[in-house]
């Protein structure tokens, strides 16, 4: 946060004619600026350098988690390979946890892996995340691969500190929000800045940065350089923060709302039993069948409060850059496995789901990562900045008053001064 | 170019804004090629951050 603007050698000129009214005015706007500029920064700042710091691991989760894992290596198999049955892995998770339920299954398209989810029950599955569990399969030859701990027996590894810190304090929904506001408090930031940055720089070429001047003055300098050099990175990434932190609500809305309006006609029919169900495998190639373009990633059983009680939801996404962050759910009856129909998203979550690249950094390979670590890392310097030229002016301030007050005093000694 | 005018203020910051987002949508939307525009098109802000940024300047310019 700059100083302000009468305070500094760089003061925007009046306009030529009317200069006193206009001059005033200008400096008037620009003090209110300013102090939007300062209280918006003060609220986020330390929030913000939670996000940064935590942020720079998480950019590199993909790798991250790949250098810790201890899981089986998979199976080298020819391209073509058979795929194991998912009724099959299903059948075995359950054997290995009698008496829960699966979930969902989760076959991951980068690996050859199938994660069977599972939980005591659907009401401990929607009531308590630490209920939920998985066993992860070798899809080409059903061993497995890693079992995650028993309920609530998950230890947290440092990458979900990391995630919780980032996103949500260990509070839960009331944490996202409170930081889905930090991140609309920093785009405010960011706008004032904007503003603030036109007077300090109508004498200054682009990147001028005094360094033999005051120490003030070039972290001043430095503030605004590194600031309206990324604004645009900071200011996608933080709205699309603030948009990401909202997924929770939207995913409800949506649920409550297009979700329930579509199962109406199911509604106060009994669901199918356990042993009605279709195997998922005949859900996952009615689906493979009648949409070629898309991968199915997943399929979440019938009674899911995320779900139907009728039918199974198979997810799917294209294949591109941005269509496979697309998600297209589909339903398909859970006792015959025919194809229900593919539900539309709603705009809001469309823009939830291109909302999460645009945060994450993850959509244009390594270099692309490494670019948002260094950007990440620049912002860190224009909030650190921020805060020392904050402080070095409340410190300007004091020595200000300290003046004043001297100067208040003075006139009782001054004769014997004078005289 | 005049100091206090638009371009002369606006013009490298609007040029890195530009650059931003043309990489981001660049990396979103395309793939081969339009990869490495945008990895090139991110690259100006964070290389626009060093230059002036790391450099040890001698002389004040408004000077």
């Amino acid at each position: 946060m700059p100083t302000t603007p009468a305070a500094t050698p760089h003061r925007p000129p009046a306009s030529a004619l009317g200069a006193g009214a206009a001059r005033n005015d200008r400096t008037r706007r620009l003090r209110t600026w300013y102090l939007v500029h300062k209280w918006t920064s003060l609220v986020c700042t330390l929030f913000l350098l939670i996000v940064c710091l935590t942020g720079l691991p998480l950019v590199f989760s993909d790798e991250i988690d790949a250098l810790l894992s201890d899981d089986a290596p998979f199976a080298t198999v020819p391209a073509d390979a058979p795929r194991v049955c998912l009724g099959t892995l299903a059948a075995d998770a359950l054997r290995r946890h009698p008496g829960e339920i699966v979930t969902s299954i989760y076959v991951q398209d980068d690996a050859p892996a199938v994660w069977v989810w599972l939980a005591p029950s659907w009401k401990s599955f929607a009531n308590d995340e630490g209920s939920r569990h998985y066993v992860k399969f070798d899809a080409h030859t059903g061993h497995l691969v890693k079992a995650s701990g028993a309920p609530g027996q998950q230890a947290r590894s440092f990458m979900d500190v990391m995630l919780s810190l980032h996103t949500d304090l260990f509070a839960g929904l009331p944490g996202e929000l409170f930081l889905g506001a930090m991140a609309l408090c920093f785009v405010a930031a960011l706008v004032s800045g904007v503003v603030l940055y036109a007077p300090f720089m109508r004498h200054l070429p682009f990147g001028t940065v005094r360094a033999e001047r005051a120490p003030r003055l070039r972290w001043l300098d430095l503030h605004n350089l590194l600031g309206i050099a990324t604004l645009a990175w900071m200011g996608v990434v933080g709205v699309t923060g603030a948009i990401n932190e909202l997924s929770a609500p939207l995913f409800g809305l949506w649920m409550r709302t297009d979700v329930t309006a579509l199962l109406e006609p199911w509604q106060g029919l009994p669901p199918p039993a356990i042993d009605q169900l279709v195997s998922p495998q005949v859900a996952f190639d009615t689906v493979a069948r009648a949409l070629p373009g898309m991968r199915v990633t997943g399929v979440v059983y019938p009674g899911s409060d995320q779900g139907s009680a009728h039918h199974y939801v198979l997810w799917t996404r294209g294949t591109t850059a941005l269509t496979s962050r697309l998600f297209s759910p589909v339903l398909v009856d859970a006792r015959t496995g025919a194809l229900t129909r593919v539900i539309g998203m709603p705009w809001y979550l469309r823009a939830l789901e291109i909302s999460r690249p645009l945060h994450f950094g993850d959509y244009g390979g390594l270099p692309l990562k490494g670019m948002w670590a260094l950007l990440d890392l620049i912002s860190i310097a224009v909030l650190g900045s921020g805060l020392y030229l904050w402080i070095a002016r409340r410190n300007a301030n004091g020595a200000r008053l300290a003046q004043l007050a001297r100067a208040h005093d003075a006139p009782a000694r001054a004769p014997r001064g004078v005289a | 170019m005049t100091r206090g005018s638009l371009r002369f203020i606006w013009g490298v910051p609007a040029l890195l804004a530009a650059a931003t987002t043309f990489g981001l949508a660049a990396a979103l939307l395309g793939t081969g090629a339009w990869r490495w525009a945008a990895w090139g098109a991110l690259a100006l802000p964070i290389a626009a951050c060093a230059r002036h940024g790391l450099r040890r300047q001698r002389r004040d310019p408004a000077s």
